[in-house]
C-alpha cells in the first residue's frame, strides 16, 4: 500500500468526522420516522417516509462503502467485482418484482372441490 | 514470485526442500494440494454419478413394469429391512419413486456433474495452465471439498432414515417441501430438512472453491500469461467460478427460510388458506409465497445449468486443438461468448415459470433473454465445431468424446430453443420433453465433455496411458445407448406423457382417460417406448464398467508415457513433471505466447508450447532455464 | 513452495490475494443479503394481512445502530494504528470494536427475549390478542409436584380426558412416551397394555404396564414380521408373472394389460406370514387428564392425535387460552377482511366476538374510538381540507384501529394517548405489570380453543413479517460474531505478527475490517426497513 504515515494521520480525521455524519443521519432517520412533527406526506408512514428513510440510509451506505471501506482508491478489479454484484442484484430484484407486478387474472378451474 | 531454485528435479514428491515429508494422511487425505484434492473430487463425484445412476435404474424399472417387483440385480443393495419399508410386494411405490426422483436430480447436479467437472477439472488443471504453484489459498480448498462431502452425506444418509430421503423433486418446491415428512416429530432428523442442510452446505463449499479460483485466476497468474494469452478452459472456470459466488446465494437465503418454515413453522414460502386432505386447515400465519421460492431457485438454477456446461465445453474446448493439430477457431469470440453467456444466464431464470400465471410483458422479456442466450451457446458450438475443419485429426480416446460431445451437446441445445417460447412451452411444460431436453444437455452432452477431460489429463495424473480398447468397448455402446435413451423422451413429450408418472403413463391409461392430443398423438401410441428406454438405460449401466475398469487397470497396466507433454499440447499444465510435484513447475515459469500455436508456419514442431522462449526475440525476464524439450 | 502476493501486492493487478477474496466474498454477501432484501420487499408487497409497519421498539435498534456505527470508526483507527506502528492504538481500538459487538449482542438477545416470551393469538374472527400468558388455575393439569403441590400448565395446551392410548408402532416419539408415562404416573393412573398379544410365540398378556422397552419390543417384532412377509408376497408376486408371460395366449399381450390378472394368491403364503402389529392399544386407569403443547397435537372432540400418531381417545377437555395480561388487541385485521367484503369496519369490529364477551375491551375499544375522533380533529385543525373537502391529515390505521399497552396505560391514567408516562426500560421490555399493577390493570381474558385460529409466542411463526426479521437479524447477529472472532484472533494472537510482518497483520486488519463494514453497511439498511418503517 501506498499510504504514507502523515496520509493516514490525515485521513482519521477524515474516518471521525464520516462518523458524526452517520451518527446525525441516524439521528435525523429516527427524527423523521418518530415525531409527528416533521411528518411528510401524510400523518403516519407513508411512501415519502420509506424513499427518505431508504435515500438516508443509502446515503450512510455510500459513506462507508466511499471512506471506510476505502473505495474512494481502490483498484479497478473490485469496482468490477462489487459493483458487479449489486448489477445483479439490481437485476433481481427488479425482474421478481415486475414478475409479481404483471400476473394473469385467472380464476383457476372449479373442480368442485370444497377449497 | 520468489524465484525457486530451478532444478529440473523429476522425482515425484518434489518439495524443495523446505518441508518435511508429510505423513500419510496429510497427503492423501487432509491434503492441501490443489492435485489431491481435484483427485479427490474427481474420485468422490464419480462415486456419487454412480450412485445418481442407480437411483435412475430402479426409477426406470418402475416406469417400464409398474406391477411387477423389481427384480434381485437391482435390489440387492438394499437390507430386506428397508425393501419391506419402501416397496409393496416388491413394487416400487409413489413414495419411493418420489425420493429417487427427488435424490437423483439433486444428486447428478449438485454432487455429481458440479464437483467433478468445477471441483476435480478445475482444481487439478486451472493453476497448471496459469502456471501456479497452488491455489491461493490451499487450506479454504481444502474445506471446501470437506464440506462438500459432508454435505453429500448429510442429504444421502436420509435414505437410512424413518422419514426417508427428500420426495419433493430436486427443485424443492413449497409448499409440498415444506409439508413434507411434517409427521417426524425431529423435524432434524427428517429427510427433508436434512436435503435443506445438505445443500446450505454445499452452497458454502462452492462459495469457498469460487472464491479461491477466482482470486487464483486473477493474481496467480505466470509472468507473460496475459487475459488473452489464458486458455479457453481457465476463462470458463472464471465465469463458473463468478456463477457459483453470485447464484448460489440467493438460493441459500431460500434454504435459511425454508428451514425455518420446517423447523420453526414461519410461513415464507406458505400462502394463507392452505388446506390438505391430512392436516385440513393448516395451522400456519399464512401470508407468504409459494412463487417467492420458485424465483428464487431459479436465479440459481438457470446460472446452474452453465455452472454444469462449462467445465465440460472447457475440456472439449483444449481437447479439440491438441487433437486436430489446429488452433482453437475463434478464441477471442469464445471468450466473449462465455462472458455473455455468463452475464445473460442470470436474467433468463423466469422461462422455468412460464406457467406460474405470468403475464405476457415479462414473459415477453424472459422469451427474448433466453433466446439471446442462445447466440453466446452457438458461438461456443459453431468454433468448436469449425475447429475441425481441415484439422488432421487423431482419434485418441479423449478426442472420440469430444466429437460425440458436439452433436448430442447441439441436439440437446436445440431442443431447448422451443421451449424458450412461452405458447409451446405451456404444451411441453412438465412433460418427458423437458426430461428428453436437459438430459440430453447433461448426459451425453456434459459427461461426454467429462470423459473426455478424464482420459485426455489421465496420463498427466498417473504417468500412464488409458486403454484405448477398453475405452471403444465404452464409448460406442453409450453413445449408442444414450440415444435410445433420450430420443425417445422427445417423442413421448410431445405426446403428452408427464414427468411425474411413476408408473410410465399406466395408470392414465387403466382409467381409460386416453384422448388425443393437438398433434392426434396418444399415450397408448407411445407407452411401449418405456420398455426400450428403461433397457437402453441398463445395458448403458453395464458398459459403464469397462471405464471404470480402465480407471483402475490403467493406473498398474496403461502404457507408460513416453514424455511430460504426451499429446503434444501447447498449454501450460504439459510443462510439469509426470505426475507434477508438490509446487507444480521445476523451472520459473514464464509465458511467451497464446495458448493454442498449432501448425504455425515457419516452426519446426506442429506445436509452440506457452512455456517455450522465442529463439528471436528474449523478454528482459526470461526463465532461467527452460526444461528440456521432450 | 511459497503462495506469492500474500503480503505484497501482485505488480499488475495492485492487490493482494486476499483483498480480492475478500471483495469476492462481499459480492457473494451481497447477493445473500439481496435475496433476503428481495424476499422482504416480496412479501411485504405480497402480505394479504396489515403488514406490523413500524412495530418493533425503536430505541434498541437505535441503539444498535449508533453501536455498530461507532465500532465502524474504532476498527479503520486500529487499521490505522497499524499502518503508523503504534500497537497500543491498535490494541485499544480493537478492543473497542469487540466490546461494541458484544454490546450488539447483548442488547439483540434481550430483544428476542422479550418477543420470545410475548404471546400472541388469531381468533378465526381476525381479532389479534397480544399480552402474557400465566398460570391458570383452570389450566391446573390435575398433576402433583413431589412436595405435593399442584403443577400448573401454561395456559395454551391442549387437555384431554384419555381412556386409552393407541400407539403406531412403526413412529412412536420416545420422549412423548415418557412423557405421557410421568403425566400418568404424577395422576396415580395406570397406562396397561389392552388385549393380549402375541409376540413371534411370545404372548403378552393384557395388563402389562406400558413401558419404552415393551413399545420397542413390539416395534422390533412388527419390523421382522413385516420384512419377512413383504418378502413372501415379494417371491409369490414373482412367481406369478413368470408363470402368467409363460401362458401362451399372453405372448403379445403388455404389462399394464395383464397387470389386473396377476395376483398373490393369499391362501398359499398365508402359513409363511407372520403376524404385524402396526398398532398397540393401552389402556389408562382411571381416565386421566393428558397435556401437551398446542401444535404437537391435532385435537377432537373425542379422538385427538399426537404428531407421532399417538392417539388419545377420551373427551377434549376445556383448553382455553388464559391471558392473565392482556397488553394490546388489535381489529387492523378484522378491518381488511370487513373492507375486502365491503362491510363497515366499525361495525364489523363491534360484532367480534371480543368486544361482545369482554367488558374491559369494550371499555378499551370505546376510549379508542374517542381519542381517535380527538386525534382526528386536532389534525383537521391544523392541517385543513384539500379543495375536495377530504381532511389533508388524518389518523392512521394503527391509530383507529389498535390498542396497545401504551394506550392502556393512558387509559388508566386518565391522559390523553402519548401523554403517558413510559420508564426507559419498558421501551426495551413492553410494559413492566410490577410496576404497573395495581393501578394499571391489563385486561384478564380466557379466549375458548374453538375461537383460536392460531396462538404462539412473537416467533417467526407468527407472521411473514416477524419471520423475515427474525431471519434477517439473526443472520447479521452471526456475521457480527463471526466478524469478532475473527478480530478478536488479531488482537489475541496478532502480536507475534505484527513484531516479525506489520504490514501482513495490517493486510489482515483491514480485510477483517471489511468484513466489518460491510456487516455495519447492512445494518444501515436494516434498520429503518425493519423498525421504522
Amino acid at each position: 500500500m501506498a499510504d504514507s504515515p502523515e496520509q493516514i494521520k490525515k485521513s482519521i480525521k477524515t474516518y471521525t468526522i464520516i462518523g458524526l455524519v452517520l451518527f446525525l443521519f441516524t439521528g435525523i432517520t429516527v427524527a423523521v420516522a418518530t415525531v409527528p412533527a416533521l411528518d411528510i406526506g401524510v400523518h403516519g408512514f407513508d411512501v415519502w417516509d420509506m424513499i427518505l428513510g431508504l435515500l438516508i440510509a443509502s446515503f450512510k451506505a455510500t459513506l462507508v462503502g466511499y471512506v471506510f471501506m476505502h473505495l474512494n482508491h481502490e483498484k479497478k478489479a473490485i469496482y468490477w467485482i462489487f459493483f458487479g454484484s449489486m448489477v445483479f442484484f439490481a437485476f433481481m430484484i427488479a425482474l421478481i418484482m415486475s414478475a409479481k407486478s404483471d400476473p394473469i387474472h385467472f380464476n383457476g378451474f372449479n373442480f368442485g372441490l370444497p377449497f | 514470485m520468489s524465484a525457486h531454485a530451478a532444478t529440473a528435479d523429476h522425482s515425484h514428491h518434489d518439495d524443495h526442500g523446505h518441508h518435511h515429508e508429510p505423513g500419510f494422511l496429510q497427503k492423501y487425505v487432509f491434503s492441501t494440494d490443489h492435485k489431491t484434492i481435484g483427485i479427490q473430487y474427481g474420485i468422490t463425484a464419480m462415486l456419487f454419478l454412480l450412485f445418481g445412476f442407480y437411483l435412475m435404474m430402479v426409477m426406470r424399472w418402475s416406469i417400464a413394469y409398474p406391477h411387477e417387483p423389481l427384480p434381485g440385480w437391482m435390489s440387492w443393495v438394499f437390507t430386506d429391512t428397508w425393501k419391506a419399508r419402501w416397496l409393496s410386494d416388491g413394487k416400487v411405490t409413489g413414495d419411493t419413486y418420489n425420493m429417487f426422483g427427488a435424490m437423483h436430480g439433486t444428486i447428478m447436479v449438485f454432487l455429481g456433474v458440479v464437483p467433478l467437472g468445477f471441483g476435480a477439472f478445475g482444481n487439478y488443471v486451472t493453476p497448471l495452465q496459469i502456471g501456479a504453484v497452488d491455489m491461493a489459498f490451499p487450506k479454504l480448498n481444502m474445506l471446501s471439498y470437506w464440506i462438500y462431502l459432508v454435505g453429500g452425506l448429510v442429504m444421502c444418509a436420509s435414505f437410512f432414515m424413518e422419514s426417508g430421503a427428500a420426495k419433493s423433486g430436486w427443485t424443492n418446491y413449497s409448499p409440498l417441501a415444506g409439508f413434507a415428512d411434517g409427521q417426524i416429530v425431529n423435524q432434524w432428523l427428517a429427510g427433508q430438512t436434512q436435503w435443506l442442510l445438505g445443500l446450505v452446505l454445499l452452497i458454502t463449499s462452492s462459495l469457498l472453491g469460487s472464491v479461491n479460483f477466482i482470486t487464483t485466476i486473477i493474481n496467480l497468474r505466470a509472468r507473460g500469461m496475459t487475459w488473452m494469452r489464458l486458455p479457453f478452459f481457465v476463462w470458463a472456470m472464471l465465469v463458473t467460478g463468478f456463477l457459483l459466488l453470485l447464484a448460489f446465494p440467493p438460493l441459500e437465503a431460500a434454504g435459511i427460510m425454508q428451514l425455518a418454515d420446517r423447523v420453526f413453522h414461519s410461513s415464507f414460502f406458505m400462502p394463507s388458506g392452505l388446506f390438505t386432505k391430512s392436516e385440513g386447515l393448516v395451522e400456519l400465519s399464512g401470508g407468504g409465497s409459494p412463487l417467492l421460492f420458485q424465483h428464487l431457485f431459479w436465479f440459481l438454477g438457470h446460472p446452474e445449468v452453465y455452472v454444469l456446461l462449462l467445465p465440460a465445453i472447457a475440456c472439449v474446448a483444449e481437447i479439440i486443438p491438441a487433437n486436430t493439430r489446429r488452433p482453437l477457431w475463434g478464441y477471442k469470440s469464445m471468450v466473449y461468448g462465455v462472458i455473455v453467456l455468463g452475464f445473460l444466464s442470470f436474467i433468463v431464470w423466469a422461462h422455468h415459470m412460464y406457467l406460474t400465471g405470468m403475464g405476457p410483458k415479462i414473459s415477453t422479456w424472459f422469451q427474448i433473454t433466453t433466446v439471446l442466450i442462445s447466440v453466446p451457446s452457438v458461438i461456443l458450438l459453431t468454433a468448436l465445431m469449425i475447429s475441425l475443419w481441415g484439422g488432421s485429426i487423431r482419434f485418441t480416446p479423449a478426442m472420440t468424446w469430444a466429437c460425440a460431445f458436439i452433436p448430442m451437446f447441439g441436439i440437446g441445445g436445440l431442443t431447448g430453443l422451443p421451449l424458450a417460447f412461452n405458447l409451446v412451452d405451456l404444451h411441453l411444460h412438465d412433460t418427458y420433453y423437458v426430461i428428453g431436453h436437459f438430459h440430453y444437455v447433461v448426459a451425453p452432452g456434459i459427461l461426454f465433455g467429462l470423459f473426455a477431460g478424464v482420459h485426455h489429463w489421465y496420463p498427466k495424473i498417473t504417468g500412464r496411458y488409458m486403454s484405448k480398447t477398453l475405452n471403444h468397448m465404452h464409448f460406442w455402446p453409450t453413445l449408442i445407448c444414450m440415444n435410445f435413451l433420450f430420443f425417445p423422451m422427445l417423442v413421448q413429450g410431445m405426446a403428452g406423457f408427464h414427468r411425474r408418472w411413476y408408473n410410465g403413463g399406466d395408470a392414465y391409461l387403466a382409467k381409460a382417460a386416453d384422448s388425443t392430443n393437438v398433434f392426434g398423438q396418444t399415450v397408448a401410441q407411445h407407452i411401449d417406448l418405456n420398455i426400450t428406454m428403461s433397457w437402453a438405460a441398463w445395458i448403458m449401466a453395464a458398459f459403464q464398467i469397462p471405464f471404470i475398469v480402465n480407471v483402475f487397470l490403467s493406473l498398474f497396466a496403461g502404457k507408460k508415457v513416453g514424455s511430460d507433454n504426451p499429446w503434444n499440447a501447447t498449454t501450460l499444465e504439459w510443462a510439469t513433471p509426470t505426475p507434477p510435484g508438490h509446487g507444480n513447475f521445476t523451472f520459473d515459469v514464464a509465458t511467451y505466447r497464446g495458448p493454442y500455436e498449432y501448425s504455425q508456419p515457419g516452426a519446426e514442431k506442429d506445436y509452440l508450447p506457452q512455456w517455450e522462449k522465442p529463439a528471436t526475440t528474449a523478454p528482459a525476464d526470461a526463465p532461467t532455464q527452460a526444461p528440456a524439450a521432450h | 513452495m511459497e503462495i506469492p502476493y500474500i503480503f505484497t501486492p501482485r505488480k499488475d493487478t495492485g492487490m493482494v490475494n486476499s483483498k480480492i477474496a475478500i471483495w469476492l466474498f462481499l459480492a457473494s454477501e451481497v447477493m445473500l443479503f439481496g435475496g433476503f432484501f428481495s424476499s422482504y420487499v416480496y412479501l411485504r408487497l405480497g402480505a394479504d394481512y396489515p403488514w406490523p409497519e413500524r412495530a418493533l421498539p425503536v430505541l434498541p435498534g437505535l441503539i444498535n445502530t449508533f453501536v455498530l456505527i461507532f465500532s465502524s470508526v474504532t476498527v479503520v483507527f486500529a487499521w490505522a494504528g497499524l499502518k503508523l506502528r503504534k500497537w497500543r492504538m491498535f490494541q485499544v481500538s480493537m478492543g473497542i470494536t469487540i466490546a461494541c459487538a458484544a454490546v450488539f449482542m447483548v442488547l439483540k438477545a434481550i430483544e428476542y427475549n422479550v418477543k420470545w416470551h410475548h404471546q400472541a393469538v388469531r381468533l378465526k374472527d381476525y381479532t389479534i390478542l397480544e399480552g402474557h400468558l400465566d398460570y391458570d388455575k383452570k389450566a391446573n393439569t390435575g398433576e402433583v409436584t413431589k412436595d405435593g403441590k399442584p403443577v400448573f400448565a401454561e395456559a395454551d395446551q391442549i387437555h384431554v380426558a384419555t381412556e386409552s392410548l393407541t400407539f403406531n408402532t412403526l413412529r412412536f416419539h420416545k420422549p412423548w412416551v415418557e412423557e405421557l408415562l410421568r403425566q400418568a404416573g404424577s395422576n396415580g393412573a395406570k397406562v396397561e397394555l389392552a388385549e393380549e398379544l402375541s409376540i413371534q410365540g411370545e404372548k403378552i398378556p393384557a395388563g402389562t404396564p406400558l413401558s419404552v422397552d415393551l413399545l420397542t419390543k413390539i416395534q422390533k417384532n412388527h419390523i421382522q414380521s413385516r420384512t419377512n412377509n413383504s418378502d413372501v408376497r415379494t417371491e409369490a408376486l414373482r412367481a406369478e408373472w413368470i408363470a402368467t408371460y409363460a401362458k401362451p395366449e399372453n405372448a403379445d399381450k403388455k404389462g399394464w394389460e395383464l397387470a389386473p390378472g396377476v395376483n398373490i394368491d393369499v391362501a398359499k403364503i398365508k402359513d409363511q406370514l407372520m403376524l404385524e402389529t402396526p398398532s398397540v392399544t393401552f389402556a389408562v386407569k382411571p381416565t386421566t387428564n393428558f397435556w401437551f403443547y398446542h401444535r404437537d397435537v391435532k385435537e377432537g372432540a373425542t379422538q385427538s392425535r399426537l404428531r407421532d400418531d399417538t392417539v388419545l381417545n377420551g373427551k377434549l377437555l376445556d383448553s382455553p387460552v388464559a391471558f392473565h395480561n392482556l397488553d394490546a388487541i388489535d381489529f387492523r385485521h378484522v378491518v381488511m377482511k370487513a373492507e375486502e367484503k365491503g362491510i363497515d369496519p366499525v361495525v364489523a369490529i363491534e360484532n367480534t366476538w371480543l368486544i361482545k364477551n369482554s367488558k374491559e375491551a369494550r371499555e378499551a375499544w370505546e376510549w379508542n374510538k374517542a381519542q381517535t375522533a380527538k386525534l382526528e380533529q386536532q389534525l383537521l385543525e391544523k392541517h385543513g381540507k384539500d379543495e375536495n373537502g377530504v381532511a389533508k391529515r388524518v389518523p392512521t390505521a394503527t391509530e383507529r384501529y389498535r390498542i396497545g399497552w401504551k394506550d392502556f396505560i393512558a387509559k388508566a391514567d386518565g391522559v390523553d394517548r402519548g401523554k403517558e408516562e413510559i420508564h426507559v426500560s419498558e421501551e426495551f421490555m413492553g410494559p413492566n405489570y410490577k410496576l404497573r399493577e395495581p393501578k394499571h390493570t391489563f385486561p384478564h381474558l380466557k379466549v375458548p380453543r374453538d375461537l383460536v385460529f392460531l396462538s404462539g409466542k412473537f416467533t417467526p411463526a407468527w407472521n411473514t413479517y416477524y419471520a423475515i426479521y427474525f431471519t434477517m437479524t439473526f443472520l447479521h447477529g452471526l456475521h457480527v460474531v463471526g466478524g469478532a472472532v475473527v478480530l478478536g484472533y488479531y488482537l489475541f494472537c496478532g502480536k507475534k505478527m505484527y513484531q516479525s510482518n506489520p504490514e501482513w497483520l495490517a493486510n489482515r486488519v483491514e480485510v477483517g475490517g471489511l468484513f466489518w463494514h460491510f456487516v455495519d453497511l447492512v445494518w444501515i439498511f436494516l434498520f429503518p426497513i425493519l423498525y421504522l418503517m
